[in-house]
């Protein structure tokens, strides 16, 4: 698992897509930082969170999520994987860990703006931590469902489009509001951590990374 | 030592492998032939544990590669088809990559990547992006991604294509080196690469086995007649009336009439019969000069045609009984149709009737 997850890892930073997800990131989340706490000096850190995971999350995952499967399949490069003496599950769970870890750094950058609140008048750290905690499982939750969707196709074009509609249609149309990602990241702005809102995360989660697995493990047959 | 059991392996409608059977003992290097389609990268894909066999078994080493995958598959390094490589990466990083996939550590780890560049020549390059090598290099840096670990079987599918004739020549060498250490199985459809490198070949059309056998063995086989070329000055035309003075020859036959008042005829006589002292003793008499007398070679490649048509020619027989069965369907279809129809004529008479 820790190889693959070094090499992916390395992988988002020396193609574009590593910093074009924080370059996203750092876009919306200053967009935002200007209209809430710049024009109505709002010093909610939650609040910006929220309408980052609601609006930037759109471009950012699939952006990190695409490729993971798509594009070895497309290269061939997945034989290579598949023929090597690892599990698939070390390998999903390698894929899957870099991609987090990408999301951890770009929380990490986020806090700049805590830091430049601090000036003025600083906020609490506790509740921003656990609005940046919530994110984090939002953003772990929305990966597992793009791995799973780019381990189904290898187009990574389709496979971001089809991210979009499986994780971010229910908040765009109101509907399937039980597949609804932001409706589990309402009291973490707030700095509550609910535990059902946690463990629908979770569950989520874990859910797409063993459909990925099974994909994979399928395909062993199949193709 | 590989052991291939009754390997068939099913698509939806297509067989791609149909059970085949055959082992490699170690340190043999195999040559798997074939021409495009015939099943040789589905074999190797399925040794290597890419892909699942519908039915049948494969051990390597004495690890089934679908019960114990993991030790199975440390045995083998494997170069797929058409160079897959990271080209993000630079030869280095992906040699290393490669070696961590394969669970080495440390310093054995760093051994092993240093010994392999080396060993495939890819040291002024190792630092390069692999997306700004050559094509030559790329084959050379998916080598060594095959070889790093030092695996005791290697599978090379057409490890050939797409180069130069000078880098063709590398790459054969370098195999030629590998088999002294690995056993190696390497699939080509070049048939003069696999009898310069192979000790065994195993010919494989619409995924079957056509022959497994060494590559003189199958020239000789599939050879049944005698071909000699002569070159001959003969003023008289006394050539053509040869067959009745020598009895063995079977036909004669006048390939090139030479500008210089010389001919070339092939005459060809049964398999066991070696005419060319005869000639030597009966041509003289009859006035006619000998310039040039050759025996004609049969090549592995005329071996290779000639069993992929006997192949083709009984398969023939199962295609037409296709045929028929999906005639049969067609017209059970066509009934079944029918009966639909007139089942929903009947329901609307129904309604009509209802309604009146």
């Amino acid at each position: 698992m820790l190889a693959v997850y070094k090499k992916e890892l390395k992988s988002y930073f020396l193609s574009p897509i590593g910093y074009i997800a924080i370059g996203t990131f750092l876009f919306v989340f200053s967009l935002i930082f200007y209209i809430t706490t710049i024009s109505i000096r709002s010093y909610d850190m939650g609040n910006l969170y929220f309408n980052t995971a609601r609006y930037g999350l759109l471009i950012i995952i699939p952006l990190i999520s695409m490729r993971m499967f798509a594009e070895e399949r497309k290269t061939g490069t997945e034989q290579l994987l598949l023929t090597s003496p690892r599990s698939i599950t070390g390998i999903v769970l390698g894929k899957f860990f870099a991609a987090v870890t990408l999301v951890v750094i770009i929380l990490a950058i986020s806090l700049v703006y805590y830091v430049i609140l601090c000036f003025f008048k600083a906020p609490n750290l506790v509740p921003t931590l656990i609005a940046m905690f919530g994110f984090l499982l939002v953003a772990m939750a929305a990966i597992s469902a793009g791995m799973f969707v780019s381990s189904i196709t290898e187009n990574q074009i389709v496979a971001a489009v089809l991210t979009i509609v499986l994780v971010f249609l229910p908040e765009l149309t109101g509907m399937f509001p039980i597949i609804n990602l932001i409706d589990y990241y309402q009291k973490f702005p707030a700095g509550l951590i609910s535990v059902t809102e946690v463990v629908s995360l979770l569950a989520y989660m874990i859910m797409f990374i063993l459909f990925t697995i099974i994909v994979m493990k399928r395909r062993k047959s199949v193709k | 030592m590989i052991e291939v059991k009754n390997v068939t392996k099913k698509y939806a409608s297509i067989t791609a492998v149909n059970d085949i059977s055959f082992s490699v003992e170690d340190g043999e290097v195999i040559g798997f032939l074939g021409p495009n389609g015939a099943g040789k990268t589905t074999t190797m894909n399925m040794i290597t544990g890419f892909i699942e066999p519908t039915e049948g078994q494969i051990i390597i080493n004495g690890y089934d590669i679908s019960k114990k995958p993991k030790k199975a598959k440390k045995q083998i390094g494997y170069m797929p088809e058409g160079v897959p490589l990271y080209t993000e990466l630079t030869v280095k990083e992906f040699v290393n990559y490669m070696a961590e996939l394969k669970l080495l550590k440390g310093k054995e780890k760093k051994e092993n990547v240093e010994k392999t560049i080396e060993e495939t020549g890819l040291l002024d390059v190792q630092n390069k992006l692999i997306r700004n090598l050559s094509r030559g290099y790329k084959q050379r840096t998916s080598l060594a991604g095959a070889l790093v670990g030092n695996p005791a079987i290697i599978i090379l599918d057409e490890p050939t294509v797409g180069l130069d004739p000078k880098q063709i020549t590398e790459i054969r060498n370098l195999i030629k080196e590998l088999g002294k250490k690995h056993t190696v199985i390497l699939s080509s459809h070049i048939l003069s690469e696999v009898s310069q490198i192979c000790e065994k070949v195993i010919i494989i059309n619409n995924g079957k086995i056509v022959a497994i056998d060494t590559p003189e063995n199958l020239e000789t086989k599939t050879k049944e007649k005698n071909t000699l070329l002569v070159t001959v000055e003969d003023p008289n035309g006394n050539m053509q009336n040869l067959k009745e003075k020598i009895a063995e020859i079977e036909e004669i036959k006048l390939l090139k009439d030479n500008e210089d008042n010389t001919k070339q005829y092939s005459i060809t006589s049964n398999n066991q019969v070696d005419l060319r002292k005869v000639l030597f003793e009966v041509l003289p008499k009859e006035d006619i000069t000998i310039f040039e007398l050759k025996k004609s070679e049969a090549t592995l490649e005329e071996a290779f045609i000639k069993l992929i048509d006997s192949n083709e020619n009984e398969e023939t027989f199962t295609e037409e009984s296709k045929v028929d069965k999906e005639k049969e369907k067609a017209e059970k279809k066509a009934a079944k149709e029918k009966a639909k129809e007139e089942k929903k004529k009947l329901k609307q008479e129904n309604k009509k009737g209802g309604k009146e």
